[in-house]
């Protein structure tokens, strides 16, 4: 274990990781020189504190939870299979799979999966509904003591009215996709700087 | 897959095509490649793959486009598509360069994000102006100032243009210098150093046209660009944005996961914060609704109020500038300093006072803030309309008298002029040229060059003003507040005095009131432009300075209403006011006899007839003589103003149904919401009486196990071996 040698990826490895999540071979070998910069402990996993030494995650505001999403239930550490699994939601959607018809299983990249992805993030109790404690909660973190907590909680309650459609003063994913409808999310959460 | 097909395929294209059938396909293939090129961007292929696409596609292009012409024309057309080529390489190139270019972009848009668009909106208006005042500097520098003082007669050569004896001690001094006397006064700077010769230099330059024209086209370019604005943004405020998702996409799609400055993400938060409380002043704005008798009550009063404090003002102002005039006759040196300056120390007091007195009656009304703005923008406005028509009054005053003195100083000069000839007469015989030094010859009071020096004085003391209360205001306040509050019984910071807010309409009502003296000076002092850049400049700077360090951002923060419109017509309201007294001047008063470009004509525009006599041909006089006949010009303007009346008729049609789109769609959305929720209800209800039927059914079933009937036992008991 001492040399990096030992820790490179091995073919089969890179094929399986290829049919989970739809990455090329040269996207894959591009993205594992990333991880591989990431681990200073070089021990072949992620850690919480790795991932916040990038910038763009320590300064944003969902950053801790942006995090959280790449570590499995309950665990510390994420090795190079879960890390690529959490990407693959953001790989982006190509013009021959949007009219692929829904024969396999949806990839992991589809708009669905995209939004689903986001949704994970505000509902934290993973009980497919955002409420308004959670909501009160993503706000606090957005706004700070910027703005008084009554003005707070009326933003939520508005929230929720616009989004809401069947009386659950909550917002389920049927009601967060209807939401981010008109937005352009298969542009938006895909990376498009691989190799 | 197709792409590869064409990329391998492209060597089997012969070169010399002639038959049509090829042509189109060729043309395909061309088209094809076109737009491979323009979605290359987007492919999410590895980066060598897409450079060599690039290439081979590029080169495909350039060897076969071409081609597409036919015969002779093969060369022209090719030529053709690459010029067309260079030229959009060109454009885009511009493009960026352009907005790279935009001055003080970074710094207003880290003032945004601190205080809102309303406060960023005043510096983009001051930017704005930067750009007019940078076009007037240049007509009046390069065709006025420069070809004078390059191809004039130089200072001493004549009498207008040397300092009079009595004067010369005292011409450098700085007091008289910033006074703008002495030397300053007999300068390029001023309408009274300009020579009246037709045309001067080796260029024949025509310098009183084109002291004219350039007169007329600051005007001219002024109105064109206000109004080219208002018109842009009356367009822009067109498209509505779909509004039925507000809150839930600022709560879910704000942040930009893009940023990884702190100093960037610091100005995030804040612009998040702000926009969140605009569109919570928004929403309690559209939801008030209270009692609109006593609404109206309060804002007839407020209104009454503000009335008879303009009608107040405006009497005080008028006895002030009789007292003022009174002073004038008996000579200034008799009256004590507040006498002297009493005019101008009580406007500066009223700016002062009265917009916060507005402010305060302002609380009564309770509108909207942008709206409260508006209307504090008017009545502040009034107030100086006021200043402005006094001091114009004051300054037709001291014309008339400078006047009457040019008679008496005209008589003057010919018994000057026969005791000078008298004199050289007794010494020689022959006719003597009469040498005397320019410095020495009695002088006409020239009242265009006072004029323009009243404007400079003006502008620079508003400027001194403008400056100093800033400091004061802000800054100093700023200090106290933050280094007293130590030591003091109550919080300075919390209560009063507290940090000040950035005063909006007082800084946007200086910057168009100091344009308007620029518009109506500049023809008497073409230094007035120049003054103007430089001084806007440093507004720009010290402006951005102050808010970031002094100010703090309003407690209720709107939206400042994105056309800006408003503020453009009162532009061109002060644009209009102040191009009259100039115009009237032109056209009425006759020129000082022996000061300035139109120097001995009658009158100020006759350079134009001059000029259609001597420098055109003579049908051409004989044209405009026929295009300027009354009979000609008045139906062409009836014309005109049917013509607006029937575009400003259509155009209010097509606003009426737009709006009335608008509203289908909302009812639209609101059905669409109303019917789903209850689709929901219903299925929800279905599920409750679902389960109730379910429970209901094992309750039976339960029964029946529990007390079988007979039969079934019986039968029961037979299947039992």
């Amino acid at each position: 274990m001492g040399s990096r040698a030992s820790t490179l990826l091995r073919e089969e490895e890179i094929e399986e990781i290829k049919k989970e999540t739809g990455f090329s071979h040269s996207q894959i070998t591009r993205l594992y020189s990333r991880f591989s910069s990431l681990d200073k402990g070089e021990n072949g996993t992620l850690s919480r504190e790795d991932f916040q030494r990038i910038p763009e995650l320590a300064i944003n505001p969902l950053g801790d939870r942006i995090i959280n999403a790449f570590f499995p239930e309950g665990e510390d550490q994420v090795n190079f299979r879960g890390f690529m699994r959490t990407l693959a939601h953001f790989r982006p959607i190509e013009d021959n799979e949007k009219n692929k018809d829904h024969s396999a299983s949806e990839p992991l990249n589809s708009r669905t999966n995209k939004l689903l992805f986001a949704f994970r993030l505000y509902d934290l109790d993973r009980d497919d509904k955002i409420s308004r404690d959670e909501l009160l909660q993503v706000l606090r973190m957005m706004v700070g003591v910027n703005i008084s907590d009554e003005q707070l909680g009326s933003i939520a309650d508005r929230t929720i009215q616009e989004a809401d459609q069947n009386g659950d003063s909550a917002i389920s994913f049927n009601e967060f996709i209807k939401v981010l409808e008109k937005v352009d999310v298969e542009q938006k959460m895909s990376i498009r700087f691989l190799h | 897959m197709h792409k590869d097909h064409l990329i391998t395929s492209e060597n089997d294209i012969g070169i010399e095509l002639e038959d049509s059938e090829e042509l189109e396909k060729l043309k395909e293939a061309v088209d094809d490649r076109k737009k491979l090129i323009q979605a290359l961007r987007g492919k999410p292929w590895p980066m060598r793959k897409k450079l060599t696409t690039l290439r081979e596609s590029q080169e495909f292009l350039d060897r076969y486009e071409g081609a597409l012409g036919k015969g002779k024309g093969r060369k022209l057309y090719a030529y053709k598509v690459m010029m067309n080529k260079k030229w959009m390489k060109f454009k885009r190139d511009l493009e960026n360069f352009k907005t790279a270019c935009i001055p003080w972009e970074m710094k207003i848009k880290e003032i945004e994000s601190h205080f809102g668009s309303s406060v960023a909106s005043y510096f983009i208006f001051l930017r704005w102006m930067y750009g007019i005042n940078m076009i007037l500097f240049g007509l009046t520098f390069g065709l006025v100032m420069v070809p004078e003082a390059l191809m004039g007669r130089p200072y001493g050569s004549m009498p207008r243009k040397t300092v009079p004896r009595a004067e010369e001690t005292s011409a450098m001094n700085f007091a008289v210098l910033w006074d703008f006397g002495g030397y300053a006064q007999y300068s390029v700077l001023f309408y009274g150093y300009y020579n009246s010769q037709r045309a001067i230099g080796w260029l024949k330059f025509r310098m009183p046209l084109s002291y004219f024209l350039v007169g007329v086209g600051m005007v001219a370019y002024s109105y064109m660009v206000v109004i080219r604005k208002m018109a842009r943004n009356a367009n822009e405020t067109g498209g509505g944005d779909d509004n039925s998702f507000n809150f839930s996409w600022k709560m879910f799609t704000s942040w930009d996961y893009l940023i990884g400055n702190p100093e960037t993400a610091d100005n995030k938060f804040a612009s998040i914060t702000t926009s969140f409380k605009e569109a919570i002043l928004e929403e309690q704005e559209s939801r008030k609704d209270d009692n609109i008798h006593l609404t109206r009550f309060l804002r007839v009063l407020a209104n009454f109020l503000v009335l008879c404090c303009l009608a107040g003002s405006g009497y005080l102002i008028y006895f002030v500038v009789r007292r003022s005039q009174k002073f004038a006759l008996d000579g200034f040196e008799n009256h004590t300093w507040w006498e002297r300056n009493e005019v101008n120390m009580v406007m500066s007091l009223l700016g002062m006072f009265c917009p916060m007195l507005f402010d305060v009656i302002s609380a009564l009304e309770n509108y909207h803030p942008r709206v409260a703005l508006q209307w504090q923008l008017g009545r502040i406005f009034a107030l100086f309309l006021g200043n402005l028509y006094t001091f114009i009054i004051a300054l037709m005053d001291e014309i008339n008298l400078k006047r009457k003195e040019e008679d008496v100083v005209q008589l003057n000069m010919t018994m000057w002029e026969s005791s000078l000839y008298n004199e050289s007469v007794s010494e020689n015989s022959t006719a003597p040229p009469m040498f005397s030094h320019p410095g020495d010859v009695p002088r006409g009071p020239c009242w265009e060059t006072m004029v323009g020096q009243e404007f400079v004085r003006l502008i620079i003391s508003d400027t001194m003003t403008t400056y100093i209360t800033l400091l004061i205001g802000d800054f100093l306040r700023a200090i106290l507040v933050r280094f007293l509050n130590y030591c003091w019984c109550w919080d300075l910071e919390a209560g009063f005095p507290s940090y000040s807010e950035f005063d909006v309409s007082g800084n946007v009502l200086g910057l168009i009131f100091n344009q308007g003296m620029i518009w109506m000076g500049a023809f008497y002092a073409p230094c007035l432009p120049a003054l103007n850049v430089l001084r806007l400049h440093v507004s720009m700077y010290l402006q951005c300075w102050a808010v970031m360090c002094c100010n703090v951002p309003q407690e209720r923060v709107f939206k400042a209403s994105g056309s800006n419109n408003f503020y453009m017509a009162m532009l061109l309201v002060i644009l209009f006011l102040s191009t009259l007294p100039a115009i009237y001047t032109i056209v009425t008063i006759p020129p000082s006899f022996d000061c300035g470009p139109f120097s001995g004509k009658a009158r100020m525009f006759d350079v134009i007839q001059e000029t259609l006599e001597s420098d055109f041909p003579a049908w051409f006089g004989k044209v405009f003589s026929y295009a300027s006949n009354p009979g000609l010009v008045l139906p062409f303007m009836l014309l005109m103003v049917l013509a607006i009346y029937y575009l400003q008729s259509t155009s209010k049609s097509y606003k009426e149904a737009n709006v009335e789109l608008k509203k289908k769609l909302q009812m639209q959305n609101e059905e669409n919401k109303k019917k789903n929720k209850r689709a929901a209800l219903k299925a929800a209800m279905e599920l409750e009486e679902a389960r109730k039927a379910s429970s209901s059914r094992a309750t039976e079933q339960h029964y029946n196990l529990t007390h079988p009937d007979q039969n079934a036992l019986l039968n029961a008991g037979d299947m039992i071996p």
